[in-house]
């Protein structure tokens, strides 16, 4: 039972208001520069320069205000995983393809440089990678980001294809996420009620698991499906059309920062891609 | 031009994205099983219900959703890139909506016919392969020069993979005697909706590098039939339920 409490708080990367100059920057600026680094982290190639964006991602981090130790924490549980995966990867790697150096080798286990590399490399993009999202989502409330996704998509219904709607499908799934959690919880204590347990069971058991499981997760889609009907009627009985000719309620407005912060991100990018043609260690 | 059949759409496809961010960011979208990983996950049975619901495109924009919930949570590098964790789970809702309307739309004596055949075709592949006519073998051996997917079964090899064959083959004929026309196909659409997630996000690791294929292999087993079991009775409950399939008819 205990682990049904607190799923109303559900949130995905908590909006951290810190009043910093990341937090004011444009959602649709923001959710752009965020996906140029990502590409840039997945591009990347050699030590020096992932790590060089790394030490970027982490100076952005420091600048929003946000605690580093606060966005890694979701790391914690996961770590001996990540461990054991690393060392895995290290061992069976192999020779690689460039016929790199070869550091240790006992029977056919085999540590090259090019696996090493291979190692390093994806925990800094990974990494990276889990810092540069935070950065977005604690710094961006839902609305901004919502709104700043819509606008991403416009030129999508230029070409006929549903951008508006995808935009409205993200603000319902955003809006209803706290409120199915409730539902979940009160299933969750409607079916203890009746003496039909939801908490965990040993995995050997895991058919038994799976029934539990459905004994939540059944009765959520059923009243979920049943509020999708009450909710198609109601946006219906207010003559939703569309996405045509619909105005926000507070408008964002682009600045002569998100315009430097761009060609920031740009540049970054750019950068990243020509140094992929450069034997850079 | 704005039906309620859209509106009904793009309010389904949100709801399941909620239920999909739920059930990825609490751990209730986690069972515990008797693998490695330790854990099968039914965080895509929403994309796969959308799927079968709602049509392809509501299963591909949850699956877009659960792409991106399991990259934002991922804590293996390998689900830190987006073609692992994204890319492949736009396919789920949509195999399993294409699965489910050739299934639920086909009568039944066809069903038998396609069941049919294919356990027969199954059957020749194996016996082909297994050596019993060895001629052939050769002419298919000297076809593909590296041979590394269609290497010769031991003759025990093709005994067993045709009795499973065959074992399936009559599981699903009594199951289709047996049940409700929709439950069938609502089965086989979350089995197969399931089976991409696997086959599907293993196949992009490897290709990208993250895991050796031997290891995808052994993650594959171990991982996806618990996975393809737990996700079959997940969905055909929840489908059952909304549609009021089969023998739930006379309850309600």
């Amino acid at each position: 039972m205990a682990s049904l409490e607190g799923l109303r708080h559900v949130s995905i990367g908590q909006y951290l208001p810190t009043g910093s100059f990341v937090h004011r920057l444009d959602a649709r600026l923001k959710l752009a520069a965020c996906v140029a680094l990502l590409a840039a982290l997945l591009l990347a190639r050699g030590y020096l320069v992932n790590i060089a964006l790394l030490i970027a991602i982490i100076g952005l981090v420091t600048a929003a205000r946000l605690p580093l130790s606060y966005l890694l924490a979701s790391l914690k549980p996961a770590l001996p995983f990540i461990v054991i995966l690393t060392v895995m990867q290290l061992l069976f790697y192999g020779r690689g393809t460039g016929g790199s150096a070869v550091w240790v080798e006992w029977g056919s286990l085999v540590i090259s440089a090019e696996g090493v590399q291979l190692v390093v490399v994806s925990l800094i993009r990974f990494i990276g990678l889990l810092l540069c999202v935070s950065l977005l989502t604690n710094t961006t409330t839902s609305s901004a980001l919502t709104h700043g996704v819509e606008w991403w998509l416009r030129p999508l219904t230029a070409i006929g294809l549903p951008g508006h709607e995808l935009a409205l499908v993200l603000a319902i799934a955003l809006r209803f996420l706290p409120i199915l959690g409730e539902e979940l919880e009160a299933i969750g204590q409607a079916q203890a009620s009746r003496t039909i347990t939801t908490g965990t069971v040993s995995r050997w058991h895991f058919m038994a698991g799976a029934r539990r499981i459905a004994n939540l997760i059944v009765p959520l889609f059923v009243s979920t499906l049943r509020r999708a009907d009450e909710l198609a009627l109601a946006m219906q009985a207010r003559c939703y059309q569309g996405g045509k000719g619909r105005t926000q309620l507070n408008p964002s407005n682009w600045r002569t920062a998100d315009t430097f912060a761009a060609l920031v991100a740009v540049a970054v990018l750019a950068v990243v891609i020509i140094l992929r043609h450069f034997p850079i260690p | 031009m704005y039906d309620s059949r859209n509106i009904r759409r793009i309010i389904v496809a949100g709801l399941l994205l909620a239920i999909t961010l739920l059930l990825a960011f609490t751990r209730i979208g986690f069972i515990p099983v008797p693998t490695p990983a330790a854990n099968a996950t039914i965080v895509h049975i929403p994309a796969i219900v959308g799927g079968i619901l709602e049509g392809s495109w509501v299963g591909m924009v949850i699956g877009l959703g659960f792409g991106f919930a399991s990259f934002m949570q991922a804590t293996i590098p390998a689900f830190k890139d987006p073609l692992v964790a994204i890319l492949p789970r736009l396919f789920i809702g949509v195999s399993a909506s294409l699965v489910f309307s050739a299934f639920y739309r086909a009568k039944k004596q066809t069903l038998y016919i396609v069941v049919g055949v294919l356990t027969v075709l199954v059957l020749a592949v194996v016996l082909i392969l297994s050596g019993v006519f060895p001629g052939l073998l050769a002419n298919i051996q000297s076809l593909s020069e590296a041979s590394a997917g269609i290497a010769a079964f031991k003759w025990w090899q093709g005994l067993i993979v045709g009795g499973v064959t065959v074992a399936l083959a009559a599981g699903l004929v009594f199951w289709l005697r047996k049940e409700d026309r929709g439950i069938v196909a609502t089965g086989l659409a979350a089995a197969v909706g399931s089976m991409t997630n696997t086959v599907l996000v293993l196949t992009m690791a490897t290709v990208r590098g993250y895991f050796t294929a031997g290891m995808s292999l052994i993650i594959g087993l171990a991982q996806g039939i618990p996975e393809m079991i737990i996700s079959i009775i997940v969905t055909v409950a929840i489908v059952a339920a909304v549609r009021q399939f089969g023998r739930r008819k006379a309850r309600l």
